[in-house]
């Protein structure tokens, strides 16, 4: 596999594929404002009567499912643009493709694992008639799932921080902020991943931290990150225009 | 000599490619005898079973839930064959490579929640018998949601496909068929209706959400099939680079 | 040199120079497209069927439903969406006669028109919705959503396909008279699929 500075001459395509994302974004914000329990995020402390009495309330019980439903149609949409982020790492003063394989290697994971967490809020909105215990069961495995799985998102961020770090040639492939950048998100989303040690404060699922922190942080990253390739692509373009 | 499968494994440049075609022949006939036969999970049971006759169908079907999914859990990663010569099509095509790329890494987990989380879920509600009825209506709804529940995987990845065949200059696959892949997408919008209906044709196991949504896919699935033994057997020995 | 990416035929840039003389070939526009048209009039046809012998079931559940729709908007997306075909007929009449300009002017015409029904379309669903009508209501709730919904999403693929045909018409390097005879039959086909839909959902009791 080729790599050291060559430049992909191939991206056919990849402009129509950029600009999905603006109207993914808008999707998934109508989704975001449209679940009953993300703008004033569900508390952890919610008896299971309580859980129970908000999935079957008939004025929660339609937004839940079909804000779910269309997050569930959504959610992987934002691969297409990490892939292009990959291939950029491709194009970057790298000796061996490692760190673009590290990246590739995770950036199934976070949509995965959101598509995991959207299935078990259907799953509790499913039945609400269930026992309150056991909606709250699966409203439990939702919020967790959504808020702890941090893994594949810190991994792919470091990675690409740490290749931009390795990326030295005369023009690199992304200026040095967007390392810095990413570093920074990183250490933003990791504190989430021990949401499960409280009920209440910061680290709480629904906290400063783990809810607000880490899901701005991530909504920027991803508008900033696209900006950032955006830029990439229509630069190659336009040199492809002009050997052409 | 030529042509005997002994000379094909040592000569036959394109071995690679067929081997992978042929796992996904078998990998779908072992699919259907599991499903359909084994563990009778397709056509799935209704939604609208109580929590005793939800008990009664775990025990009537407990060998055959944990020992067709215990095959599953051994060889369904070997679907991956199917995505990795979907996306070598695309690496044909004259659009970018952004696009395999993309298909691949988006079906890579896509057995995770689409497949394994049902057969995690039902083996779990098999393995104990006098468990809670309660908790195996849980389990049930858990098994057969997952398995419609992971529409965006299908969506997105029909779409990316399509676009790409529909943007190909080099027409290593027919127009028709990425309008085609265009239907599938839209299959996945049908079944999300089973997200909400119990009963009736639009329940998981209902005529619209389910029968004739599985006919489009089950034709889908087979033309593709089919093109791609097409396309292995029209290509020019190249090396890309990847 | 292919003149457009949609299209897998030879370019056929000598054909369009004499085109107004030159005869409409068999099948307008690309064959595939008919391939997605007749999938999709199969895929609707189960629908309608399945529809169809629910009401028989349930024809007083049905009939009481159906009361509840407002026929008059139904008539009144009807007269747009076949104001749309019409337009999209003329684009590709005047693509063929090589007026690219007034091919545009009806293209503009006929997105508008599936702009507005979109529109009309998420609004009566609100004030069903706000009437307290949900796609859980009943059986033929869930069927009035399910088809005006698919429907819907057949209308925005349209618009894209018409965002197609718009970028290819407005550069003269990659007009293409099949593209928009291509974009002309998956809107005829969207269109025909609305008549059905209302004439089953809105009139027939």
């Amino acid at each position: 596999m080729s790599s050291g500075g060559s430049t992909t001459t191939n991206i056919s395509g990849e402009w129509i594929l950029l600009w999905t994302m603006p109207v993914v974004w808008l999707i998934w914000l109508a989704s975001f404002v449209a679940f009953p329990g993300f703008v004033h995020p569900m508390s952890p402390r919610m008896t299971a009567q309580e859980v129970s009495a908000f999935y079957f309330n008939p004025e929660n019980l339609a937004r839940i499912r079909y804000s779910m439903i269309v997050f569930n149609w959504f959610g992987v949409a934002l691969i297409p643009m990490l892939a292009m982020i990959a291939m950029q790492i491709r194009r970057m003063a790298h000796r061996t493709p490692i760190m673009t394989y590290s990246f590739i290697g995770c950036i199934a994971g976070g949509p995965t694992l959101f598509c995991m967490a959207d299935l078990f809020w259907l799953l509790a909105a499913f039945r609400p008639e269930r026992d309150p215990s056991l909606v709250q069961l699966f409203n439990d495995l939702a919020w967790v799932t959504f808020t702890s799985q941090v893994p594949f998102l810190v991994a792919q961020n470091v990675f690409l921080a740490v290749a931009i770090y390795l990326d030295r040639q005369a023009r690199p492939i992304f200026p040095a902020w967007v390392a810095h950048f990413n570093l920074l998100s990183a250490a933003a989303i990791a504190p989430a991943a021990f949401t499960a040690l409280t009920l209440d404060g910061p680290i709480a699922w629904d906290g400063a931290v783990s809810y607000w922190l880490k899901n701005i942080t991530i909504a920027l990253w991803i508008v900033v990150m696209t900006v950032v390739v955006g830029r990439n692509i229509s630069r190659q373009r336009r040199e492809l225009e002009v050997a052409a | 000599m030529k042509g005997t499968l002994a000379w094909r494994w040592r000569h036959d440049p394109k071995l690679e490619l067929w081997l992978a075609w042929v796992t996904i022949i078998v990998f779908y006939n072992i699919f259907g005898i599991v499903f359909f036969g084994m563990t009778r999970t397709q056509p799935p049971p209704p939604p609208w079973w109580d929590h005793a006759r939800i008990a009664q169908w775990f025990s009537d079907h407990h060998y055959g839930l944990l020992i067709g999914f215990g095959i599953i859990f051994v060889m369904g990663a070997f679907a991956a064959v199917a995505n990795a010569l979907i996306a070598y099509s695309m690496r044909r095509m004259s659009v970018s490579p952004i696009f395999a790329y993309s298909y691949l890494i988006i079906y890579s987990l896509a057995a995770v929640p689409g497949m394994l989380l049902t057969c995690i879920a039902l083996v779990v509600g098999a393995m104990r018998p006098d468990r809670d009825p309660a908790l195996l209506g849980l389990l049930y709804d858990m098994g057969f949601l997952s398995f419609s529940g992971t529409m965006g995987i299908f969506l997105i990845g029909s779409v990316i496909w399509g676009i790409a065949i529909l943007l190909d200059k080099n027409r290593v696959l027919p127009k028709w068929f990425g309008y085609f892949n265009v239907c599938n997408a839209w299959t996945e919008v049908v079944v999300a209706t089973c997200c909400i209906n119990k009963s009736g044709p639009f329940a998981w196991n209902g005529v619209i959400a389910f029968y004739i949504n599985m006919v489009v896919f089950a034709v889908y699935t087979g033309v593709f099939i089919t093109y791609l033994k097409k396309m292995i057997e029209r290509e020019d020995v190249l090396q890309l680079s990847f | 040199m292919s003149s457009n990416s949609l299209s897998s035929a030879p370019d056929d840039s000598a054909v369009r120079g004499a085109s107004h003389t030159h005869p409409a070939p068999v099948i307008p526009g690309q064959p595939d497209m008919w391939v997605l048209v007749m999938i999709e009039a199969l895929t609707f046809s189960a629908y309608f069927v399945v529809y169809t012998v629910w009401y028989r079931f349930k024809p007083a559940m049905f009939l009481q439903s159906q009361a509840q729709l407002d026929l008059r908007l139904g008539v009144v997306n009807t007269l747009i969406m076949l104001t749309s075909s019409w337009s999209i007929a003329r684009c590709v009449g005047e693509t063929r006669a090589g007026r690219h300009r007034a091919a545009l002017t009806y293209l503009w015409i006929t997105a508008g028109a599936g702009v507005l029904f979109s529109v009309l379309k998420v609004n009566e669903w609100r004030t069903m919705a706000g009437q307290g009508f949900g796609f859980e209501t009943n059986l033929f709730f869930s069927f009035y959503y399910f088809l005006t919904g698919m429907h819907l999403l057949h209308v925005l693929v349209g618009l894209i396909m018409l965002g197609v045909v718009f970028h290819q018409l407005t550069n003269p390097a990659r007009r293409s008279r099949e593209l928009v005879e291509t974009g002309a039959t998956f809107w005829h086909m969207v269109d025909f699929l609305w008549v059905i839909i209302f004439t089953l959902l809105y009139v027939m009791r």
